[in-house]
């Protein structure tokens, strides 16, 4: 009884969570735009996302941003670890790290605004890559360096004791039993700032657009078969990553 | 020799200059441009709470008070749905279980418009809900489900249910599941195993999933705007109206600070009330 009651509870939970995306998916096939019931299937929504240039214009925006911010706060992350290596103290600057999550996104938002305003700091890609960075860090940070603090201490010492270097035993040892856990990280930062709206939407300034700010632009202007299209192209893309994410099988957490 | 002890230092800096530069001076700006008084041309004229008294005013307490309740009531929901999933997850779905996570995390790593966007062909007039509530004879007449809190609602709960679950999952997937068995075979009843070996042993997750739901709630101002139409002011749309307008930054600055602080204390007691309720005690089952 109380099997076939969990069941059913994570059934709805389910449906819960896919019923939406299956009616936004068959309606990318919908020959007429929505209110219009099931008129016949179409890929023309398909052809029109390919043909739209100002969205492939945003969705490379965003590319550019994830890349770059995923890489500087890998980089600088990496680093840290590397300080850490050579006897620095890490642990004691982690807690600056973990305010990343806790304070809400809107505020940090909207203090990196009044920031570049301070300083005439134009908005543009640089200051998204430099909000989204900030972002990465939150994440990066306290991942990378709680599964160094879990690397096998001994590994480390029996590379000094037979004689490498502790920069030898930095690149031979601790990096490469660090790379799925940097590889997940990336992942992980590098989707969060793809898909990333608020800190965007404050730092984007009105000359560059996101994906996400695009997306907002289209929603605002009503319904059209196009965006279902997107998402389409958009969850396909995100399974993908989720499945090399799972494939690398770490103990990453993804929250 | 100086150089050589420095140089980690050096590499290892750039990543906590990174975070006060971006992270902790802007935090700080905000909180000092609420104080300080200017004139017109910009000349310091001192510090002053005018400002923050400007918002000590019952409409702006009505603000505080439904993204409080939002935000509350959104935790609570994704953790009642949270908990059975995430346990079904971690001890019964043994097959099913990678597919399962999969198809949780897939939609957690999709733009979130996307999912706004999708919500409104079920709740639209002509919608999927409303299509499938009359073919079942539920209702005669359409419902409209859109730009009601009820819609935010659904939303809310939508996005930020993977925020819960995981944290619950990783928490029960490190739980031992022998102290179940040896919980029984001690005598206790389900609720008594549940009350006082679950629920203790995975407080962190759930304490995490609480926070991270429950935290960004409560400055959540996009799917108030999209799926309830504006109707009701949450603290977030407010700091998006007062920064975002014209000549109103300070004030807004102001009000930021007010609501992180009140954001802040809420989710210390939050904190401290789930250690408390989920501690184990004798007298009740």
């Amino acid at each position: 009884m109380l099997k076939i009651s969990g069941l059913l509870m994570v059934a709805s939970t389910y449906l819960f969570l896919y019923v939406p995306i299956v009616v936004l998916l068959v309606f990318s096939f919908n020959l007429e735009a929505f209110p219009s019931p099931w008129k016949g299937f179409t890929l023309k929504w398909y052809y029109e996302l390919m043909h739209a240039p100002y969205l492939w214009k945003a969705f490379g925006n965003s590319l550019i941003v994830a890349s770059f911010s995923t890489a500087i706060s890998l980089t600088s992350g990496i680093s840290l670890i590397f300080y850490a290596t050579q006897g620095g103290r890490v642990g004691k600057f982690l807690a600056l790290f973990y305010a990343n999550l806790v304070i809400p996104e809107t505020i940090l938002a909207v203090s990196l605004l009044g920031f570049f305003s301070l300083f005439s700091i134009p908005l543009g890609l640089t200051t998204l890559v430099l909000a989204h960075t900030v972002l990465g860090l939150g994440f990066v940070v306290p991942i990378l360096y709680a599964r160094f603090v879990e690397l096998d201490p001994k590994l480390t010492e029996a590379s000094l004791v037979l004689g490498a270097t502790s920069i030898q035993t930095f690149f031979k040892i601790i990096l490469p039993m660090l790379l799925p856990t940097i590889v997940t990280t990336g992942l992980l930062v590098f989707i969060i700032s793809f898909d990333d709206f608020v800190l965007s939407y404050f730092t984007a300034g009105s000359s560059t657009q996101t994906l996400s700010l695009y997306i907002l632009s289209m929603i605002r202007s009503g319904v059209s078969p196009m965006v279902n299209a997107l998402s389409a192209v958009l969850l396909f893309l995100s399974s993908l990553l989720v499945l090399i994410y799972f494939s690398l099988k770490t103990r990453t957490r993804i929250v | 020799m100086k150089s050589k002890t420095t140089l980690p230092f050096m590499i290892g800096i750039p990543a906590l200059i990174w975070q006060a530069l971006f992270f902790y001076i802007p935090l700080l700006i905000t909180f000092f441009s609420s104080l300080l008084h200017f004139t017109e041309e910009g000349l310091f004229l001192g510090f002053t709470l005018e400002k923050m008294a400007l918002f000590i005013n019952p409409i702006y307490e009505k603000v505080w008070f439904s993204s409080f309740c939002l935000a509350l009531s959104n935790a609570l929901i994704c953790l009642i749905i949270a908990y059975p999933l995430a346990y079904f997850l971690a001890f019964t779905g043994k097959r099913f279980k990678n597919i399962l996570l999969f198809l949780l995390i897939v939609p957690f790593w999709t733009n979130f418009l996307l999912h706004v966007y999708a919500w409104f062909f079920v709740l639209e007039k002509e919608g999927f809900l409303n299509i499938f509530l009359k073919s079942i004879g539920a209702i005669n007449e359409p419902i409209h489900f859109l730009n009601s809190l009820f819609s935010i609602m659904v939303m809310m709960v939508y996005y930020y249910l993977p925020f819960m679950v995981l944290p619950i999952y990783f928490a029960l997937e490190r739980f031992d599941h022998r102290l179940i068995e040896a919980s029984h075979d001690l005598g206790a009843r389900p609720l008594q195993t549940f009350r006082r070996i679950m629920l203790p042993l995975t407080l962190n997750g759930v304490r995490a999933g609480f926070l991270l739901v429950y935290i960004p709630s409560f400055a959540e101002f996009v799917i108030p705007e999209l799926m309830g139409g504006d109707k009701q002011m949450f603290m977030g749309s407010v700091v998006s109206h007062y920064i975002l307008g014209e000549k109103t930054a300070s004030l807004g600055a102001a009000f930021t600070v007010i609501s992180s602080l009140i954001l802040l204390i809420s989710a210390l007691f939050f904190y401290w009330l789930l250690g408390y309720l989920f501690k184990p005690r004798k007298s009740n089952a």
